[in-house]
Order: structure tokens, then C-alpha cells, then sequence
């Protein structure tokens, strides 16, 4: 069973991967924040299966919840920041 | 439908107890009277003002609405899957502004977040009721257009008998 | 009870890599952005449900379902403010269907 959950971190991290290349190379900025939106939910799905492998769940559960409730606040003012700022 | 103040304030906080009861995951006195007094404070701040999306919440009925909403998601995340995985790519992005009858603001709310979970259709901008909505092909903008969403959540609110 | 969580957890991350995919195929923000919401919404419920489920009934169970209840909540906020940003910004979506 660990071994599956291993081979979900690595596949995990193979599509994280695929978000960063949108991320660096997209054409617009807001292809950028659409793509680390994806990589930070990715992030949270992450560290539930880190937990659920070192069995110390009650830890990573409440960092990932924090995680994505710093991640509301981070994305809201970035895309409230380019909203005034347009296009460019 | 309106719920008295009393009725509203133990609603609130009974929701908030449940969260602070699953998240704190220890049950000795002093946390459990802690998060209570807590949830009654927050409670009693968020209680009684009609412009906020919560006033008059039905926490009750909102389970009548989420299976189905999870139903929809579902058959279009699957229909979306389809388009992704076929090598033609058949999409047809368009904008379409839906105007909605819904008169309770927690409604509205309910509205765009249901519209923006199911895969194929996102809100883009919210105007009052009118709602600019991007849809990825027809099939996804059916069920908005013929007003399915709407009328499932005017049911969960009850709109219809204050109309 | 170990077989219905392997199940699921393979089948949200068919939906998570069927939704990097689509990342890299579609064409412009607002198309993406639906690959976003399926990563968001099927892709993440199936895999914290396989795990919450591999825990078995307890309080790690329903701190994982608070987890999933925070993102189906907060991930469509984070999204309409990204489009909405696109759009007030004079992105225009590219649009071969008609205009309603």
C-alpha cells in the first residue's frame, strides 16, 4: 500500500511539472495565475498523501487547510492587482 | 420565509460548533466551551443584517441541492473529458449573459459558485442578476439556459412563495 | 474497503491528468480554465474520498471531508476572480460560436 501512494507522489509531481511549463511559458499573465491556482490544489492533494504515508495525518491535514485558505487570500489580491492594472 | 432572529442565531451557530467540532478534534470541557463561546460570538456578529449572502441561510435544505449538484458535475466533467481526449478538439467557446430571477443574494452566490464547479461553464462577471457566463460548447450551457440550476435553487430558498 | 480507495484514487488521477492535458491543448485562458475546474472539482473529490476512505471512519476522515468541503468552496472564488480579472482586463475570449 505504501508503494502505491509513492507511486501517486511521483505522478503527482509529473503533473505538477506539466502546470509549471504552462506557468513559465504562457502567453498571457493571467495563464500564469490560472496555472499556479492548479499547482497550489495540486499541492494541497499532495500533502494529504505525504500524511496518509508517514501516518501523521492530523499534521499535514491542518497545514493543507491553511495552505488553502492563504491561497484564497494570495490569489484574490493578485488578480485584484492585475484587474487595475490591464492589460499588458 | 423568514426565519425569526432567535431561529437564525442558533442555526449559525450550530454550523460553526460542527466545524470548530471536527477541526479542533479534541473533545475535553475546556476546548468544547471554548469554540462554543466562540461560535456564538461570530454568530451573533454575522446574524441579522440583509445585505450579507447569509442572512436568512437555509443550512437545513442546502442537502436537498448538493447530491444533485454532484450529479451534474459528474456527467459534465465526463462530457468534458471527451472533448479533451478526442484529437479534433470539437469546442466552441462562446459568452452568454443569463438573467436571473433569484432575489436572495445567498441565491445568487449559490448561483455563480454552482455555475463556475461544473466543468464547461464559468462565470466571468456578475452584474446584479445578469450573469456573463462562458460556456465551452452547447451541451454544457444547456442545462443553464433552460433554467434547471435556477429553478432547483429557487425551490431550496423558496422564492416562489414570496413572489 | 483497501480495493474501493485504490478504485478511486486511480480514477481521480485519470480525471487530474486528463485535466493536464487539457492544460497544455486548449487554446486561450478561458477555455483553460474549464481544464482548471475539472482538476478543481472531480479530480480532487475522487482522490481525498479514496483516502478519507482508506482511513476508515474516524476524525481523519472528517478533517479530510472539511479539506474537500474548503476546496469545493474556495477553488470557484479563486477562478471567477483569475477570468474576471482576464475579462475586465479586454481579453476577449476567441469565440467561433455566436454571441447571445
Amino acid at each position: 500500500m505504501k508503494d502505491f501512494f509513492l507511486l501517486v507522489i511521483i505522478m503527482l509531481s509529473i503533473l505538477v511539472l506539466v502546470y509549471l511549463y504552462r506557468v513559465v511559458q504562457g502567453p498571457t499573465v493571467f495563464d500564469r495565475v490560472l496555472g499556479l491556482n492548479g499547482i497550489s490544489t495540486k499541492a494541497i492533494i499532495l500533502m494529504v498523501v505525504i500524511g496518509t504515508v508517514y501516518e501523521r495525518e492530523e499534521m499535514f491535514v491542518d497545514i493543507s487547510t491553511g495552505y488553502a485558505l492563504l491561497n484564497l487570500v494570495g490569489a484574490l489580491a493578485v488578480a485584484k492587482f492585475l484587474e487595475q492594472r490591464g492589460l499588458s | 420565509m423568514k426565519a425569526s432572529f432567535p431561529k437564525q442565531f442558533i442555526g449559525n451557530t450550530l454550523a460553526l460548533f460542527v466545524v470548530w467540532l471536527v477541526l479542533s478534534g479534541r473533545y475535553d470541557l475546556s476546548h468544547v466551551v471554548l469554540g462554543f463561546i466562540a461560535s456564538c460570538g461570530v454568530a451573533w456578529l454575522n446574524t441579522g443584517y440583509p445585505n450579507s449572502p447569509f442572512h436568512n441561510f437555509p443550512w437545513g435544505r442546502q442537502v436537498r441541492y448538493w447530491p444533485w449538484l454532484f450529479l451534474r458535475i459528474v456527467e459534465s466533467s465526463w462530457h468534458l473529458t471527451t472533448i479533451i481526449l478526442n484529437p479534433a478538439l470539437p469546442i466552441k467557446p462562446k459568452l452568454l449573459t443569463y438573467r436571473s430571477h433569484l432575489k436572495h443574494r445567498g441565491a445568487v452566490l449559490m448561483l455563480g459558485n454552482s455555475i463556475t464547479l461544473t466543468p464547461g461553464t464559468i462565470t466571468v462577471d456578475v452584474n446584479g442578476n445578469h450573469i456573463i457566463v462562458h460556456a465551452i460548447d452547447e451541451f454544457s450551457s444547456k442545462d443553464l439556459i433552460s433554467g434547471r440550476i435556477e429553478r432547483k435553487l429557487s425551490d431550496v430558498y423558496q422564492e416562489i412563495k414570496r413572489q | 474497503m483497501d480495493i474501493i480507495a485504490v478504485a478511486l484514487i486511480l480514477v481521480g488521477m485519470f480525471f487530474l491528468l486528463v485535466a493536464a492535458i487539457g492544460m497544455l491543448r486548449l487554446p486561450d485562458v478561458f477555455t483553460r480554465s474549464h481544464a482548471v475546474s475539472l482538476t478543481d472539482s472531480l479530480g480532487a473529490f475522487c482522490v481525498l474520498m479514496g483516502l478519507s476512505l482508506y482511513h476508515g471512519f474516524g476524525t481523519n476522515m472528517l478533517r479530510i471531508l472539511v479539506v474537500l468541503f474548503l476546496l469545493f468552496l474556495l477553488n470557484p472564488v479563486i477562478a471567477h476572480a483569475t477570468i474576471r480579472a482576464a475579462y475586465r482586463a479586454g481579453l476577449k475570449p476567441q469565440a467561433n460560436g455566436e454571441k447571445e
